[in-house]
């Protein structure tokens, strides 16, 4: 796997110089040979969007972009999903069964049984079968890479060791608030450990299902470190917001970090995070060590007892404060590398909500953590607005550090 | 059985809850979560874990259970045996139809509130509180009974 990782690596660093070649080429040099025109860099750049979401679920601060899925080696059998989630918080490529209207066939175990997943989220559950897809995005493409078929009528079946962990089985476009999700997060697959425990994730499913354990190659990766070139992380690059928000925001997802022209590092600070993506921040005096960064949690969640909650139903784990706030943030990365007097704004949740009903797009929605829960400060995808955010993945280098790391 | 046991006796009374729990066999309620004390070895067996560590603290024990995975079940009990909240953490979630028993309806049941993102949990459900936060490979959360919490007890420490 290292191997293989160091060999894409070489290549894209081969592509590399060959557009550098082609950069600095220009002008006539008087020869009467011409040299073929060397290949022009992939493109590298998708276009995302904070919206509504699919069929006007009425999502806040959702990040969606595009992907092509093709039956593996087939450049026909392809198909187009809109408003897949822009994921940095999660690992692997998930549709919804119900929008997908390929026939992907999920992948056989060396036992004979079919690989389903119960992917584990705080609120709930999805399920379904581990298949294998041509992936592309923007020009970037990766073959033959394991995604998941959420909702699949192939395997209705849940087990109850994967329902029994509970909550909303998240199997709908509608109970999932998206046709996908792209997880882009800082690491190769969705399970640390997964080739030698059975960690309650990946099932082997003949006549019953049972928890089992994968190999590597037959887990759900980030699709972006199975691409052909630009495979080392991501950036996220959004425009700032008005401080009300907007109905839409429109940015980019660009592919690789200082692999091409477009997503060079510059002096941004470069926060390592810990085996579980996690970074340190320090809030109220308080450090709390299980925070993160995620362009997947819909709001600024931290607890703060001393600011209004919501009192309206369905709201109430929103922050309402009678005028808006201005807080302060320091993060500190595993490296040491600190990021100080960040400032972050807390508006009041029902009134922004109310004044606007058409805006998905709320910079200052913040919204309550248990006190004490694993200490931590979620900073959702409100930390994006009028920001380049890096996730470099785990082992990748670039030219301001190695991931896995956040930079911005 | 003494209210209070060590980790060392701990065994002895896992050992013979584990004996009795094959003896009355199905017919044993599968319940933690406001139950008797007996019943976090009911968990640890139907679960195929095992109990990693006992820790009296003031006014309350804490039972760490190791899951066949990474994930880590905590049972908290309170002096009068009951089993007052569940706490866990790890790549995945414990099975919460065992460790919130009778519970685990109400849970499920709950409506979803506006704007949800699969990050986070916060449900109240009568006398059941049911929450969590984290992100994929690493899920933590929390369910108590409001009404048995120990007096004094402090909500920061139930994690």
């Amino acid at each position: 796997m290292v191997f293989t990782r160091a060999l894409r690596m070489g290549l894209g660093v081969a592509a590399l110089c060959l557009s550098a070649i082609s950069c600095g080429g220009g002008g006539g040099s008087g020869t009467s040979t011409i040299p073929p025109p060397p290949p022009g860099p992939t493109a590298n750049t998708a276009s995302v969007i904070v919206d509504q979401g699919p069929n006007s679920a009425g999502s806040v601060n959702t990040l969606f972009t595009s992907v092509t899925v093709c039956v593996p080696g087939s450049t026909t059998s392809c198909q187009t999903i809109d408003h897949i989630q822009v994921d940095t918080g999660s690992y692997g490529l998930r549709l919804l069964a119900p929008v997908l209207t390929l026939t992907l066939t999920a992948e056989t175990l060396s036992s004979g049984g079919s690989l389903v997943e119960c992917t584990q989220f705080v609120d709930g559950y999805s399920w379904g079968p581990v298949a294998l897809a041509d992936v592309q995005i923007a020009g970037e493409t990766a073959k033959s890479v394991p995604v998941q078929v959420i909702g699949d009528p192939r395997f209705t079946a849940v087990p109850s060791q994967c329902s029994g962990t509970g909550g909303t089985q998240e199997d709908t476009v509608a109970s999932f608030g998206a046709n996908g999700i792209l997880g882009i997060g800082p690491f190769q697959t969705d399970c640390g450990d997964c080739d030698t425990v059975a960690e309650n994730l990946y099932y082997a499913c003949a006549a019953t299902c049972a928890p089992t354990t994968v190999p590597l190659v037959m887990q759900v990766p980030n699709p972006v470190t199975l691409f052909a070139a630009d495979n080392n992380g991501t950036i996220i690059d959004l425009p700032a917001v008005a401080p009300g928000g907007a109905v839409t925001l429109s940015g980019s997802l660009i592919f690789g970090i200082d692999t091409q022209s477009d997503n060079q590092s510059g002096t941004q600070t470069v926060l390592t995070v810990d085996g579980m993506g996690e970074l340190s921040m320090t809030f109220n005096g308080q450090t709390l060590a299980n925070s993160f960064i995620d362009s997947g949690s819909n709001g600024i969640y931290f607890a703060d007892s001393s600011i209004s909650t919501c009192t309206t139903t369905g709201f109430t784990t929103f922050y309402c404060p009678a005028s808006t706030l201005m807080l302060g943030l320091s993060i500190q990365g595993a490296n040491g590398t600190m990021a100080n007097n960040l400032t972050f704004n807390v508006g009041n949740a029902q009134t922004m909500l109310n004044d606007n009903p058409t805006f998905n797009v709320f910079p200052e929605l913040a919204g309550t953590l248990p006190a004490g829960n694993a200490g931590s400060f979620d900073y959702g995808l409100a930390f994006f607005y009028g920001k380049r955010v890096a996730v470099a993945v785990d082992g990748d280098m670039t030219s301001v550090g190695t991931g896995p790391y956040i930079a911005f | 059985m003494p209210l209070f046991f060590r980790s060392g006796e701990i065994r002895i009374a896992a050992l013979s809850g584990a004996l009795l729990v094959a003896a009355l066999g199905p017919r044993i309620a599968c319940a933690t979560l406001g139950e008797p004390e007996s019943t976090v070895q009911n968990d640890v067996t139907q679960l195929r874990a095992s109990i990693k560590s006992s820790e009296d603290r003031v006014g309350y024990r804490i039972h760490e259970i190791q899951l066949p995975g990474s994930t880590l079940l905590r049972e908290f009990v309170a002096p009068n045996g009951t089993v007052f909240a569940v706490a866990w953490n790890g790549p995945t979630k414990p099975n919460l139809q065992q460790a919130l028993g009778k519970y685990f309806d109400a849970y499920t049941a709950a409506p979803r509130p506006r704007f949800v993102d699969r990050r986070h949990m916060n449900i109240q459900q009568g006398d059941l509180i049911v929450q969590g936060s984290g992100h994929m490979r690493a899920l933590s959360g929390r369910a108590y009974l409001a009404s048995a919490l120990p007096s004094g007890f402090n909500l920061g420490d139930l994690h």
